[in-house]
């Protein structure tokens, strides 16, 4: 009976995602207002999975987080520190409105703060993997961190005042190898996302469609 | 008949559409063929190589490993490509002990990856291990919390292994950073700021071999000879590119209004 089950949910999905990614390629190549119906439908619909999921998401932080925090377990200041927040967010959302400036206030004064502290931070982290790079252990690390080391060179004034042609070679190596290099990886890109989609769709690649047959 | 088709069709996307249908077909023809049992095999990729090293490497650490599909959407098909892979490295993990770690940004992609996490642990006879909400960790949806959610856990389980592999931005830095830092192989693919991820990965996975990685690691004769389908439209697309340059050095543009028919 279970496996009768599993065989209906794999195979519904696979029809839904079928139907979804038929609506949506017949309304993106022809002119179909039918085909738009259906996609937008499935559109709303994947809305509403994602608003509840969300919900699903905030249940299951609250009662991980909830249950670790009784047992004064690992991190249980911080789980307690965001339970706190997210209360807070969620009655001040409720109570003042997303867009009061008492909400926007709040938000902004805590996420932005926050932003600019891990930006920050950001710049050492950066300065730590150029530095790990940039020891040219192999022929690849060696081209990168020649290439970075031109670009550099050639957008430094004291290169740049005396060589002005230095920007030539700069937009030489973006417009030329860099932007090849970019396309090829679009193109195959493109072509392995296409492929994928059908692997999917055909059952070939394991996982929520597949894995239990 | 000509007609009819142009008057249905979108403005400027009939080659885009010749050039999917051409891409099915060829993917489905190789399946056939693999079906029929004719076998193709992969070029080694030090990318993946290091992918199963990784899954060994946790295993006699005793530590974890980690997949991250990025913060992108489930519309996303590097998104797409992240949670196969992790689908695979799950199950193998599960077989001997391992266990996948995942954090996402989206809560779509949440619900997948423990629906992912599920039929993995079932496909490998340990659904009684799984737990919803103890293998994916969701931070909200903001590129700067799931960049420092990830990096906490990072800190907190020491994975052996983190594969970087869907869309990213700026979070890739804080987290592959932070992955070098607590001394995990990383093995990184995306499409978009593959600058950021080469600087901090060991491994990389470069283009279309970011949607080859499950195939390969799955060793599934049949997902792999679609591979051999999206071989032969390269060598088309490579083909058309250099007919196309032969044509405008011609000063003839028919094969760029073939492209924008």
């Amino acid at each position: 009976m279970a496996a009768s089950f599993t065989y209906i949910r794999i195979y519904l999905v696979r029809t839904i995602l079928l139907i979804g990614a038929l609506s949506a390629l017949i309304g993106y190549y022809i002119v179909s207002p039918e085909a738009d119906a259906v996609y937008t439908q499935i559109n709303t619909w994947n809305m509403n999975i994602g608003t509840f999921t969300l919900f699903v998401g905030l249940i299951t932080i609250f009662s991980r987080y909830g249950s670790n925090i009784m047992k004064r377990g690992k991190y249980w200041a911080y789980q307690l520190y965001a339970l706190v927040l997210m209360i807070v967010f969620i009655i001040l959302g409720t109570a003042a409105g997303l867009y009061s400036d008492l909400y926007q206030t709040a938000f902004f004064s805590t996420k932005i703060t926050l932003h600019v502290a891990i930006l920050g931070q950001m710049i050492f982290f950066m300065i730590s993997g150029a530095y790990r790079v940039f020891r040219i252990k192999t022929l690849r690390t060696g081209l990168f961190a020649l290439s970075a080391l031109v670009i550099a060179l050639c957008n430094a004034p004291w290169i740049l005042s005396p060589f002005p042609q230095a920007t030539d070679l700069v937009f030489w190596l973006l417009d030329n190898p860099a932007m090849a290099g970019r396309r090829a990886m679009v193109i195959t890109g493109g072509i392995g996302g296409i492929v994928l989609g059908i692997r999917v769709l055909l059952g070939l690649e394991k996982g929520a469609l597949r894995a239990t047959e | 008949m000509f007609s009819f088709v142009s008057q249905n069709l979108q403005r400027g996307r009939g080659f885009e559409l010749v050039f999917v249908i051409i891409v099915g077909i060829l993917t489905y023809l190789f399946y056939r063929y693999g079906k029929r049992g004719r076998e193709w095999e992969i070029r080694p990729l030090e990318g993946l190589e290091a992918i199963f090293e990784g899954i060994g490497r946790g295993a006699e650490m005793g530590r974890p490993i980690m997949v991250l599909p990025g913060i992108g959407d489930l519309g996303d098909p590097q998104t797409l490509a992240g949670l196969t892979v992790f689908g695979e490295l799950t199950q193998r993990g599960a077989e001997i002990g391992v266990t996948t770690l995942s954090c996402a940004s989206s809560s779509n992609v949440i619900a997948a990856s423990e629906a992912i996490a599920r039929s993995s642990y079932t496909a490998a006879g340990k659904e009684d291990l799984y737990t919803t909400g103890k293998y994916i960790r969701w931070f909200g949806g903001d590129q700067f919390s799931y960049a420092v959610g990830t990096a906490g856990t990072i800190l907190a389980e020491k994975p052996a292994m983190i594969v970087f592999l869907g869309y990213f931005l700026m979070d890739v830095v804080l987290d592959a950073e932070t992955g070098a830092r607590v001394g995990a192989v990383q093995i990184g693919g995306t499409l978009g700021n593959l600058a950021y991820v080469a600087m901090f990965c060991d491994y990389l996975l470069i283009g279309e071999e970011i949607y080859a990685a499950s195939a390969s690691i799955s060793k599934d004769k049949m997902a792999i000879s679609t591979l051999a389908g999206q071989d032969w439209m390269k060598i088309i697309s490579i083909g058309l590119m250099v007919v196309g340059v032969l044509f405008m050095l011609a000063r003839s543009s028919v094969i760029l209004d073939v492209m924008r028919w």
